[in-house]
């Protein structure tokens, strides 16, 4: 067994989203390294050793085994280099790609805190759909590439439900790439109820495309990023910009590395400018919501009505038929997530369920959507109550404050797998310990 | 998924005379100072719930079990519930509310022959007639 004397073991809490990679000690109220997700990386072939073709280099992937050069971090995706590709290890919420998770990690254990992580236990979160073989492998990773002195997987429904206080709860989760809803009862997740869908990646979309394509007022929109700009111009608002490309770069920027950028520029004005009605869709309502001013790296900027801005968010919760139709494979909104899970749980427990919703997750902070969420939820229910937190690091770090806490616990120490159990039983304690 | 706390045995003595004794009418409990236990904070028999009610904190969390007293409708006679209360405010500090959070079911299932629950977040929801609603169904 075990043994650690009283509160003394300082842990490290890792939770890793879509977005970001939350890691930072045990009994902290905020990560101390926040690590996006996406990475850069190019590749060299061991042949060529001046000139690199991107072509060459992807056929050699396999074979040739390319070295391959990882630019992670705050600097990493953000800097333009020649040729950079970007990629994300993340689809759904779950981890697909396990090679690049190790140097994600030790960027944020060893280069961010600068800690060894062989002297900390380890608590890792993960997705209620995270599979088997997933958990298994991150106690792999752990154990035999960081040596870890102790190990646990948590999820991150019951995390957040804990966080707010509460043993059973409906957990909505939003975040980057899935928005999750998941029953919490008696801090187990009721598996037959969990219901995700790519929803947050359906309204990106939908920015998106709103603002490259042209409308009566104003024409196309150019996402170009700032790193591809070499100089711009001062233009009224709804002008076509005046701006100059650097052709030096553009000519080698990735097809991969492009997308993100322009998707970081979607995701900024969605940050920015986007909304959601809080009383359900009406044109008229969300016109007088105003226009709000915002400018691109290009110099273009413009007044987007608040029909426009508003329309986003409302892919949250509805979808238009046209929508519908031509879609078959349409990420659930919230609404229908919702339902889907409270129809899968006893009558019994769906009024516990909706008196205790905690509301979670990045995506949760689009302005006006818990608003249009209670609302939403008022209308189908009696006796519902959303916890929000109020404070964002509470809200968009909730899986990883839960992992704190739990983590810093005295008592919680005796639930750790400690090396010595994963030498000696290996995998199958992973599934056994952690419920 | 469970932190690991203990319960006292005072928890259960005190239960059982609650259940068998009639001795009290309601338990409060909460946490040793240092985290560790679940103890016995108070015992009373007073039939006032609106005194059981002053004895949750605003600000803290606590545990109760309560003997709850009620007419069944239509003149059947009393009935007695042995209530369950978790209560966890909003304005408690984040570290208590997933410590009594995750400690709960090491309690709860010390404890047999509770028949109803309530989770609690705010006074409205502990209110007698939101209680009496919730244990007088299927009664």
């Amino acid at each position: 067994m075990v043994n650690y004397g009283g509160d003394e073991v300082s842990a490290l809490v890792v939770d890793i989203g879509s977005s970001s990679i939350r890691a930072g000690y045990a009994g902290d109220d905020t990560p101390k390294a926040i690590v996006p997700t996406t990475y850069g990386f190019t590749e060299e072939s061991p042949s060529a050793n001046e000139d690199i073709k991107m072509s060459e280099a992807n056929e050699g992937e396999e074979t040739e085994k390319p070295r391959v050069n990882l630019y992670i971090g705050q600097n990493g995706p953000s800097l333009w280099r020649e040729n950079m590709e970007v990629s994300n290890p993340m689809q759904n919420g779950l981890i697909v790609d396990f090679n690049p998770i190790s140097p994600l990690i030790s960027h944020c254990l060893n280069d961010v805190m600068r800690c060894n992580p062989s002297e900390h236990p380890v608590l890792v979160t993960e997705p209620a759909w995270n599979t088997q073989e997933n958990r298994e492998r991150m106690a792999e990773i752990m154990f035999e590439e960081f040596q870890v002195p102790a190990f646990y997987i948590a999820n991150t429904g019951v995390l957040n439900a804990f966080a707010a206080g509460k043993g059973s709860a409906l957990v909505i989760d939003i975040g980057q790439s899935a928005a999750s809803v998941t029953p919490v009862v008696d801090g187990f997740v009721l598996r037959k109820g969990l219901q995700y869908s790519s929803l947050p990646q359906l309204v990106t979309a939908h920015a998106r495309h709103l603002l490259i394509n042209p409308t009566s007022r104003r024409p196309a929109i150019h996402l170009w990023p700032q790193q591809l700009i070499a100089s711009k111009q001062p233009v009224d608002a709804g002008q076509n910009p005046k701006f100059e490309l650097r052709s030096d770069r553009v000519a080698k920027t990735t097809a991969s590395w492009k997308k993100w950028a322009e998707d970081r520029e979607v995701d900024e004005w969605m940050q920015s400018v986007a909304g959601v009605v809080d009383q359900g869709w009406n044109e008229q309502f969300a016109h007088q919501r105003g226009p709000k001013h915002y400018e691109f790296p290009t110099g273009y900027n413009y007044y987007f009505n608040g029909i426009e801005r508003h329309s986003v968010g409302e892919q949250f919760f509805t979808h238009s038929r046209q929508l519908v139709e031509t879609n078959p494979n349409l990420p659930k909104h919230l609404p229908a997530l919702i339902s889907s899970a409270l129809s899968a749980c006893d009558p019994d427990l769906r009024q516990v369920l909706m008196g205790n919703v905690v509301l979670s997750g990045g995506g949760s902070q689009f302005p006006g959507l818990a608003d249009r969420l209670a609302n939403e939820l008022t209308r189908s229910f009696p006796h519902v109550k959303i916890h929000a937190p109020g404070n964002p690091i509470e809200r968009r770090y909730g899986g990883w404050l839960g992992g704190s806490i739990l983590a810093s616990l005295g008592t919680f120490h005796q639930l750790w797998i400690s090396k010595e159990e994963w030498q000696e039983h290996g995998r199958a304690i992973v599934n056994q310990r952690c419920k | 998924m469970a932190s690991g706390v203990g319960v006292n045995q005072e928890c259960l003595s005190a239960y059982q005379e609650l259940k068998l004794g009639k001795k009290s009418k309601y338990i409060i409990f909460g946490l040793s100072p240092d985290n560790t236990e679940v103890v016995v904070l108070k015992k009373s028999n007073s039939a006032d719930y609106d005194e059981f009610l002053v004895d949750l904190p605003e600000n803290e969390c606590r545990w109760a079990v309560y003997d709850f007293e009620f007419e069944k409708e239509g003149g059947a006679g009393k009935r007695n519930k042995i209530t369950f209360f978790s209560w966890s405010p909003d304005d408690a500090k984040i570290k208590q509310k997933m410590l009594f959070a995750s400690s709960k079911d090491a309690l709860r299932r010390s404890l047999v022959g509770i028949a109803a629950e309530v989770q609690g977040t705010a006074y409205d929801e502990v209110a007698h007639e939101s209680v009496l609603d919730k244990v007088s169904r299927g009664a």
